[in-house]
């Protein structure tokens, strides 16, 4: 088993992040700096042979990966002596650090992914991929699989599409809702202000998996808190059990209900915060305006403070609208546990499951790519759509 | 509606949202310091009878803790210098000069934000298995380098788009070359904006769970995120310990929050507004 445990090998992981950082850095460096000097050909051939050391030493050598790393040593040289003379090369220089981590680290896995959905890998060949790196191509049969097989045990694809709909929707109606409502409340209230919002942004500011979980158990249907309240006021105001409130089983039978509870409150900060600052924005000399013609609070909040808080809340929205879509968080804590109920799942929390818990991992592939359109969709209409109306 | 009761109700509703709002951190703390054989109860009493301190003993002594929040501080605070040393200069690049591919890059960045949160999970873990990582800080300091780069990148462009020209202009007629321009002027500059966007990085990374939960499967090298999910128990939940564990973890990053929340709204309006 592998892993660093010694001080001896914590020093030395901070230290090669620190380097590692640097070296790229300075790989980039020496290829602008030096590409018009005599000895410029040990600069590539210094960096493959370090190149080799490292990877190496990491015990990931393969020749494969060297032969790579010597092609793109050679085509950017050639680029260097081609193209960088007289030109300002400080930008690429600037970028190219960013440029590797996220061609390594985000687009490569996008394409390895796009790769993976048209293969068959799973938990029986998993292994022989790990030895061999073969796979076998079986074209589109994981998309359709996607929409035949369920991607849980039962829960078919158009059951999550239908729920994640429902799950966004209400969930950032109302983020949106009571954020609103408390910032307008807020914003009346002169001096406590700071105080209040300090604690109102709580949910907000505790860690989500601190906040979730231990919300998780207070809708624990006998040792709850919520629990504990309905039996508290059912037993101060009996006519509630008519109406048909009384304790319930949180978990169990709604689950998907718990987990929209529990997202409500952490998100609605989030929302008051931003509307809030919309708000402080506002001059108050329209409202002084529109008080000297005559206006009620009500005209002033549709024709002043609405119209105004439109370009704060529309981006405040989208980025809720995609965050909120994303969240595999809370579905996953509160019902992902052995035994944890799938009817509360959403299409990121059974891409999560459909992975890791029933290891299909061709399937989940192709599964991401369709829900990565949906969300494309999704928002590039929703942005449109913003546009059109400004 | 009177002058005299619109205050009133106005404070009345607002200190219920606030009872909404603290009421479960209350009662996380009000657990913990429960008595160990009455952890499990409905008592709903702020301070219980015989409060005590011990499941705060046991939380050290039964439990690697201390090694969980050591790993957390360890990945974290690699995978945050990392995004922002990446960040600040790209950032710099996009901000300050013309280059081929410019507007495509960052159209990039915003494209990148749509991709769902869990789709590269499974990519990262193959890849990760297929280095060897699995298990080790390294793994995870990989998987979580450059998740939030493209949105420190479109913050810490705004801030520079802020800082005028002249500066530059200024120290480069004082004999610096660009590069020192750079390191010297504009980035002492951006200490505010540096931090928020460590500050971004280092919660994004503090409080991951899914990553973790495929790489990590030793109870030595869980993260503390890891280490609370498996306090909540997979048959019996440790109540006393995970609420312990919770306040510990909760109150400074409560108080960094809280002092930092101005700033962090601020860059996260910024960077949204712009994209």
């Amino acid at each position: 088993m592998e892993y660093l445990f010694t001080t001896a090998n914590v020093i030395f992981f901070v230290i090669a992040v620190l380097i590692s950082v640097g070296l790229i850095e300075l790989y980039f460096y020496l290829h602008f700096k030096l590409y018009d000097k005599k000895y410029y050909i040990i600069i590539p051939v210094l960096s493959l042979v370090f190149f080799g050391v490292v990877i190496s030493f990491l015990n990931i050598y393969s020749t494969k990966i060297l032969i790579y790393f010597a092609i793109w040593e050679m085509f950017f040289s050639y680029l260097c002596v081609r193209y960088v003379k007289g030109k300002n090369y400080l930008p690429y220089m600037l970028i190219a650090p960013a440029v590797i981590g996220l061609m390594m680290l985000l687009l490569y896995p996008f394409l390895f992914e796009i790769y993976l959905s048209f293969t068959d890998l799973k938990l029986t060949t998993i292994m022989q991929w790990k030895e061999t790196g073969k796979l076998p191509f079986v074209g589109l049969k994981q998309y359709i699989n996607v929409f035949k097989l369920p991607p849980l045990s039962e829960t078919t694809f158009w059951q999550l599409f239908g729920r994640t709909l429902l799950w966004t929707f209400s969930n950032v109606f109302f983020h949106v809702l009571g954020g609103l409502l408390l910032a307008l409340m807020l914003i009346e209230i002169k001096n406590l202000r700071g105080v209040y919002r300090m604690f109102l942004i709580i949910p907000w500011a505790m860690p989500q998996v601190v906040a979730v979980l231990s919300l998780r158990g207070e809708f624990h249907s006998e040792y709850g808190f919520v629990n504990i309240m309905i039996k508290k006021l059912i037993a101060a105001f009996p006519f509630l059990t008519q109406l048909g409130i009384g304790p319930v089983n949180w978990l169990s039978d709604h689950p998907l209900l718990t987990c929209t509870l529990i997202n409500i409150w952490l998100g609605i900060p989030f929302m008051m915060v931003v509307i809030l600052g919309g708000l402080q924005s506002i001059s108050q000399s329209y409202y002084d305006a529109a008080t000297i013609d005559g206006a009620s609070y009500l005209q002033k909040l549709k024709y002043i403070t609405l119209p105004l808080l439109k370009p704060v809340v529309l981006p405040a929205i989208t980025l809720g609208t995609i965050w909120t879509f994303n969240n595999i968080n809370i579905i996953y804590l509160v019902t992902g546990q052995a035994g944890g109920t799938e009817r509360a799942d959403i299409l990121v929390s059974a891409l999560y499951k459909a992975a890791f818990v029933y290891n299909r991992y061709s399937y989940s592939a192709a599964f991401a790519m369709i829900i990565f359109v949906i969300l494309f969709l999704i928002t590039t209409s929703y942005s449109k759509m913003i546009k059109v109306d400004n | 509606m009177n002058k005299k009761l619109k205050p009133f109700f106005l404070h009345l509703f607002i200190i219920i949202a606030v009872i909404i709002a603290t009421y479960p951190l209350i009662r996380i703390f009000s657990v913990s310091i429960r008595p160990g054989d009455r952890i499990i109860s409905t008592d709903l009493s702020i301070i219980p009878d015989g409060a005590s301190f011990i499941s705060y003993i046991k939380l050290f002594k039964e439990t690697y803790f201390l090694r969980w929040i050591f790993n957390s501080l360890l990945i974290t605070f690699a995978t945050s210098f990392i995004g922002v040393s990446l960040a600040s200069t790209a950032a710099y690049a996009f901000s300050r000069y013309r280059f081929v591919g410019k507007k495509w890059g960052l159209q990039l960045l915003l494209l990148s934000q749509m991709i769902p949160a869990g789709m590269l999970i499974l990519p990262l873990y193959l890849m990760i298995m297929k280095l060897n990582l699995i298990n080790t800080y390294l793994g995870m300091v990989i998987a979580y380098s450059v998740s939030s780069l493209p949105f420190s990148i479109w913050i810490l462009k705004g801030y520079y788009d802020t800082i005028p020209h002249s500066l530059e202009e200024a120290a480069m007629v004082d004999g610096a070359n660009e590069l020192q321009a750079f390191y010297r002027i504009i980035l002492p500059l951006s200490t505010p904006a540096l931090s928020i966007t460590f500050l971004f990085n280092f919660t994004t990374a503090w409080n991951e769970y899914l990553v973790a939960r495929v790489v990590l499967y030793n109870p030595q090298n869980y993260t503390w995120t890891l280490g609370l999910f498996e306090l909540q128990g997979q048959f019996i939940t440790q109540w006393g310990m995970f609420t312990a564990g919770s306040i510990i973890i909760t109150i400074p990053v409560l108080l960094i929050f809280l002092y930092s929340s101005k700033w962090l709204v601020s860059g996260l309006t910024l960077g949204s507004v712009k994209g």
